[in-house]
This record gives structure tokens, C-alpha cells and sequence, in this order.
């Protein structure tokens, strides 16, 4: 018995301590990585910024660079970009809520059998790349693409409409590629309502929209946070969708980002764009913890 | 109790043994007729008619799967009838919507809305039904204190206790003062010592609100304690309507009789039919049953006599009676507290059952497995089934 007493609390750190090391070593360190990067000046060297650290004199300098932080509150275009990238991913979100709720309300009212074939419809399409979803989307929103030619042939249009490279078709594209990171979650809390409190609620005189917005909708609310989280903080940082349906006039700090990187090879600016978007993005994920824990801990109460 | 807790126009019921018998109500007042339920083919509720007083506690009574559920959902609106009537003060419920009907239910697992406080469930209903603001919050209040959780108003109902909850699920069905009260297996959640007690604190609740009331219940004891009135049920058809006495004592049916508390069924045919006298030849007794009325059959009619553990008595000397007495053996002793249950197996090799209530500590003693005893009955303590 006694190999046993030592030996557990030692393989319980073991199974412990692997996701934190796993945090730590795709995390933590990119992030030390990222953040450094960010502090420096861009220098023509291999790689192409300075030090932050130096071991001069026998004394440790830490130099931080604060000029790429200052950049990006002097110079308007990244604060545009920034607003813009908020705006444009909370629009997104909010369309995939609106198309998002109605789907996974209904898929969670199927019967059991269909609800799995209706759940894997949702998924199917993803195991197409995303590339040639969004490639698919560029023929379908060209101006002699698939949409104009069949608006044209009924004729509810007379010219072609300009889809392609506006906004409208970042949009399209964001809310199609994200729509079932909306739907799963919103799914499996819908699918755990209990319908006795519908019918307790129609019983006590509430006419079935009233029943739903008074009890579906507060108790989907965790679903509803949820679905948002996962559409929101990745649409922020968006980069291949509006690069190659937005065209110019879609202005998102992903693509600043980019251009820092690759064209002016500036990575010490684009590694302060990317800590300042994480930092925004931070936000709303620590609101969403917190209206987590209080959840779970009224439940336990 | 709550004084504030009255209600405005419904005096408290009269305080008679069963309020429920009292003929001041109308009889009508609701009217189940000729009720039909299918689903995909399957008949649950086959042809029922019941008529319910109003102000009467009715229980409809039955196994898993005998349709009182769908009934009872018939009659709250969420399932429609196939065919038949639901009458309810003279209209016409069929077609009306679940939320727009007078009536309301208290569902077994209680079904409270788990967002929302004490307060706002109870206040659930009056909002729906567009009460002033000011009315609801004193109708929340009055309602509370019937129940006697004015105190726990801000909880919400995971904080409560299963009797707590079901107070506050009771309150929430009552506050729109509902023409009919439904109960869908009522102590359903509870465990056995809470049950006897809100048993009867439920029923006094329901009679101050005077309000009419149809339960559904597989505790034949939970229906009895309860109920004014049982309607026995079984694959979606009323087999039985009584009060409590009533079933228990002149069950119609081989059904109805061994629903219901324990039963020796003596099978056998009628061997003589007179006005006044009746006696039953079996082959389980060494003499023929002697039973003390007539009854309606036939001389060489097989029937089934029944007589409930409690009416036969057991003795070691033989009982002074000419009828009605068999000599066996104690086989099994079942020691419930207040009373034990003995099987003596007679010479046939048939098993009475007797009950002997254990009035002294240490009466039970008394008799022991394999005694020799006499088990009798009086002339009229049992009934006679033929179907």
C-alpha cells in the first residue's frame, strides 16, 4: 500500500501538469516571444528587429521600446483599423445570431434521428478547406458570377450588382464561414431546455412567443454568450476572408497586420498590433469567464 | 396560517368529513364525455365520462401507461382529445389553446421556472392574465403566505427544498385562481415522510381556495388520503368511481379489489342463491363460504370472493362461528410495526392472509411460524366478483 500513497500524488501532478506545460509551450512562450518582438526596433539583421535584452559591462539592459505603441495611437489608420475590425466582427456576429438561433432552435426541436443528419449538414461543409469555400463564395459574388446570373434570368435585376471586393462580401463571407460556431453551441443548450417549463408557462396564460422570449431566451443565455465568444474573437482578427472577398475599402487590423509583417517587414509594429488586438479581445473573454463562474456557482449553491 | 391568505369569494369549505360529498356544489361542473385519445393508433384514453363537482378533490387512479396522464394533460390543453367533450362550467374546452384557459397545473417535477425568484414564478401567471402591476405583487404576497414561504420570496427555486418547491409550485398554479387545479402526481418528488405530511397540508390548502381539483396518482394510499372522490383506471378506461370507503370496500371488479390494498381471492362457483344467504363452494376451503345478503348471480356461477387481510381474524382456538373458519398453518409472518401479516396455509394448500394488529409491545409473540391456528371471517366481510 505504501508505493501507492507516494506514488499518487506524483502521477496526479503528471496528468496535471501536461496541459499547463502544453500552455506553456504554445502559449506562453510565442506569446514572451511576440511581446519582446514588440518592444524592439526594426533593424536590417537576421532576425530583423533589435535586442531588448543586452550584456553590456558586465550590466543586463532591458531597452522597451514603447515608439510602435505610440505609433498605433498617433497614426488614425490603426485605431480606424482597430474600430473597424470591432465593428465589422460584431455585425458579423450579431447576423450570425439572427440566422444562428432560428437553425439551432429548430434542429433542437427535431426528432432525435433527424437532429443528428440536420446536425451533420451544419458541420459537412467544413471538411471542405476554407480556402475553397471562400474561393467558391468569389464565384458565386463576381459580377458575372452565379447570384447576378440567376437574379438577372428572373429578372429582378436589370445589371449586375457589385458584390465582389465591398464590405458586403466580407460580411457574407465571415457570417458563412462562422455560422456554425454559432449554431453547435446554441444547440446543445437549446436541446437541454426543458419543455415542461414551456408548457408550464403556456399553461399559466403566456401565448408561445411571449413563453419563449420570458424563458427560452434567459435560459439559452449561456448558449447565446457562448456562440457570440466563439464567432466574435476570431472574426476580430480576421484575415483571408476580407483579403481576398473584401477588397480595398475593408479595412481590418488583420490585414494591417499582414502588410507590417510581410511587406514592410516591420515586425516589431505588426508584433504591437497583434499584442494591442489580443489585449481588446481579452476583454470580453474575462466578462465571459466570470458570467461563467457566477453561473456555475448558483447552480452548485 | 395566514390570515390575509382568504380568499375574496370563496367562502372556506365546510369543515364536514369529506367537503368534496357536500351537495351544495354543482355536480356538473366539469364533464368529461366520451373521451378518446389516440396516438398513431394506440388508444390511450378510451371513451371516458366522468362528471366532477365543483370544489371536489378528484383522483384519477391507475398503473403506469392507463392513460390518467393523457387524460390530465386532455384536460390541460397540451394534448386534444381525439373525439369526446371536455366541458368545464359550461364551455367547450376542446379547441382552446393551453393559455387561454381558467385552468391550471402543478406538474410532478414542478416545472419552476429556474431564472426566475419565488416571487417572480408566482407572479408568472397574474402578469400573463395582464393584472395591474399593483394587484399582482398583493396577489404574490397572499399566495406566499397560504403556502407559508413569504420568506423565501427572493429565492430561487434551486436554493428550496423538494417541499419548499413544491409550496412554491402550488402557489404559482393557484395565483390566477384557476376554475380547475390539476395535479400531476403531486408527491411524485418527495420522500415518504414529507409525503404524508403535505398530503394533507396540500389538502388543506386546496379546500380554503375551494378551488376544483383533478389529480393523477399511482399511490392508491397518496389517492385515498387525498381525494374526495377516485376514479380507478386501467388501459385508458375507468374501471371504478367512489369515494376512498367506497373503492376499498365494495370494489366492482377483480381489478378494482386488488388494486387496492392487500386481497384473498377465493375462487369458486355459487352453490346455493337465496334472497338472504349466499354460500360459495370452493375447493381452497374445507366448508363453502357463507356470505350474509344475496347477491345478483346464478347457483353454478363461478365467481371470485374476496375478503381484504384486515376482516380475517386469527385465533388459536377455534371461533365459536358456524361459517366462515379454516384451520392451517402459519407459513410466513411479514412484521410491518403497527400490524403483522400472516400466511396460513390451509389444507389445499391455499394461503390466507390475516392481519393482527400488534395493540401491545410485544403481541406479535403470540404466534410464531408453524402454529396450528383458525382463520374466520364475518358473514358479511367480504364481497363477490364476477369480473
Amino acid at each position: 500500500m505504501k508505493w501507492r500513497r507516494t506514488l499518487l500524488p506524483h502521477s496526479r501532478w503528471a496528468v496535471i501538469s501536461v496541459p499547463y506545460l502544453w500552455m506553456l509551450l504554445f502559449f506562453a512562450v510565442p506569446f514572451l516571444i511576440v511581446l519582446k518582438i514588440a518592444f524592439s526596433h526594426q533593424a536590417l539583421a537576421i532576425p530583423p528587429y533589435t535586442p531588448v535584452l543586452e550584456f553590456v559591462d558586465k550590466a543586463v539592459m532591458l531597452k522597451l521600446n514603447l515608439s510602435n505603441f505610440l505609433e498605433l495611437v498617433r497614426d488614425a489608420h490603426y485605431l480606424e483599423a482597430y474600430a473597424s475590425s470591432l465593428k465589422i466582427a460584431a455585425i458579423s456576429t450579431f447576423f450570425c445570431l439572427l440566422i444562428g438561433y432560428p437553425m439551432a432552435y429548430t434542429i433542437a426541436r427535431l426528432p432525435p434521428t433527424s437532429r443528428n443528419i440536420a446536425l451533420m449538414l451544419v458541420i459537412l461543409p467544413s471538411w471542405i478547406s476554407f480556402l475553397i469555400r471562400i474561393y467558391a463564395w468569389m464565384g458565386i459574388l463576381q459580377t458575372n458570377g452565379l447570384l447576378n446570373k440567376a437574379l438577372l434570368s428572373i429578372g429582378i435585376i436589370d445589371e449586375p450588382l457589385r458584390m465582389m471586393n465591398t464590405p458586403l462580401a466580407a460580411y457574407i463571407g465571415i457570417v458563412y464561414a462562422y455560422l456554425p460556431f454559432m449554431i453547435l453551441p446554441l444547440y446543445s443548450n437549446l436541446v437541454k431546455l426543458d419543455l415542461r417549463l414551456l408548457e408550464a408557462a403556456y399553461d399559466l396564460g403566456a401565448k408561445p412567443w411571449k413563453a419563449f422570449v420570458k424563458i427560452t431566451l434567459p435560459l439559452s443565455r449561456s448558449g447565446i454568450i457562448a456562440g457570440c465568444m466563439l464567432v466574435m474573437i476570431p472574426a476580430v482578427g480576421e484575415f483571408v476572408i476580407p483579403e481576398l472577398l473584401g477588397g480595398p475599402d475593408t479595412l481590418m487590423i488583420g490585414r494591417l497586420l499582414w502588410s507590417q509583417f510581410f511587406s514592410a517587414g516591420n515586425w516589431p509594429m505588426a508584433s504591437a498590433v497583434a499584442i494591442v488586438m489580443l489585449v481588446l479581445l481579452l476583454i470580453p473573454i474575462i466578462v465571459f469567464h466570470r458570467f461563467q463562474q457566477r453561473e456555475l456557482e448558483g447552480r452548485l449553491a | 396560517m395566514a390570515s390575509q391568505a382568504a380568499s375574496p369569494q370563496a367562502e372556506p369549505a365546510p369543515r364536514n368529513d369529506r367537503p368534496g360529498n357536500d351537495k351544495r356544489g354543482d355536480d356538473n361542473y366539469l364533464r368529461i364525455v366520451d373521451v378518446r385519445k389516440e396516438f398513431d393508433g394506440f388508444v390511450a384514453v378510451d371513451d371516458v365520462n366522468l362528471s366532477i363537482r365543483k370544489g371536489e378533490i378528484f383522483a384519477l387512479l391507475g398503473g403506469s401507461g392507463c392513460g390518467k396522464s393523457t387524460l390530465l394533460r386532455c384536460l390541460a390543453g397540451f394534448e386534444k382529445p381525439t373525439a369526446g367533450k371536455i366541458i368545464l362550467d359550461g364551455q367547450l374546452m376542446n379547441d382552446i389553446a393551453p393559455y387561454e384557459q381558467a385552468v391550471n397545473m402543478m406538474f410532478q417535477s414542478y416545472a419552476l421556472f429556474p431564472h426566475m425568484t419565488v416571487e417572480q414564478n408566482v407572479a408568472f401567471g397574474p402578469t400573463q392574465k395582464k393584472m395591474p402591476k399593483a394587484e399582482v405583487a398583493q396577489r404574490v404576497e397572499e399566495m406566499l403566505a397560504l403556502v407559508q414561504m413569504t420568506k423565501f420570496a427572493k429565492r430561487k427555486p434551486h436554493q428550496l427544498s423538494g417541499g419548499q418547491q413544491q409550496r412554491v409550485a402550488l402557489a404559482r398554479s393557484v395565483a390566477t385562481r384557476p376554475k380547475l387545479l390539476l395535479l400531476d402526481e403531486p408527491m411524485g418528488a418527495l420522500d415518504k415522510k414529507l409525503r404524508s405530511h403535505m398530503q394533507l397540508e396540500l389538502v388543506n390548502i386546496i379546500e380554503k381556495l375551494a378551488v376544483t381539483c383533478v389529480m393523477v396518482t399511482h399511490d392508491q394510499e397518496e389517492a385515498m388520503t387525498m381525494a374526495h372522490r377516485i376514479a380507478l383506471m386501467d388501459a385508458g378506461r375507468i374501471r371504478q368511481v367512489g369515494t376512498p370507503d367506497e373503492i376499498y370496500e365494495q370494489p366492482t371488479s377483480r381489478f378494482a379489489a386488488e388494486f387496492i390494498g392487500l386481497l384473498n381471492v377465493i375462487e369458486g362457483t355459487i352453490e346455493q342463491d337465496h334472497p338472504d344467504f349466499v354460500t360459495i363452494r370452493s375447493g381452497a376451503l374445507p366448508d363453502p363460504v357463507f356470505i350474509g345478503h344475496g347477491i345478483s348471480g346464478f347457483e353454478g356461477q363461478h365467481v371470485a370472493f374476496a375478503v381484504r387481510p384486515e376482516k380475517v381474524g386469527i385465533s388459536k382456538q377455534e371461533p365459536v362461528q358456524k361459517h366462515n373458519k379454516a384451520r392451517g398453518t402459519i407459513e410466513e409472518i411479514a412484521y410491518y410495526g403497527s400490524h403483522s401479516v400472516y400466511h396460513v396455509r390451509l389444507p389445499s394448500g391455499f394461503k390466507v392472509m390475516s392481519n393482527f394488529a400488534n395493540r401491545e409491545r410485544w403481541a406479535s409473540d403470540s404466534f410464531t411460524w408453524n402454529d396450528e391456528v383458525w382463520v374466520s371471517w364475518d358473514d358479511n366481510a367480504g364481497v363477490v366478483l364476477n369480473s
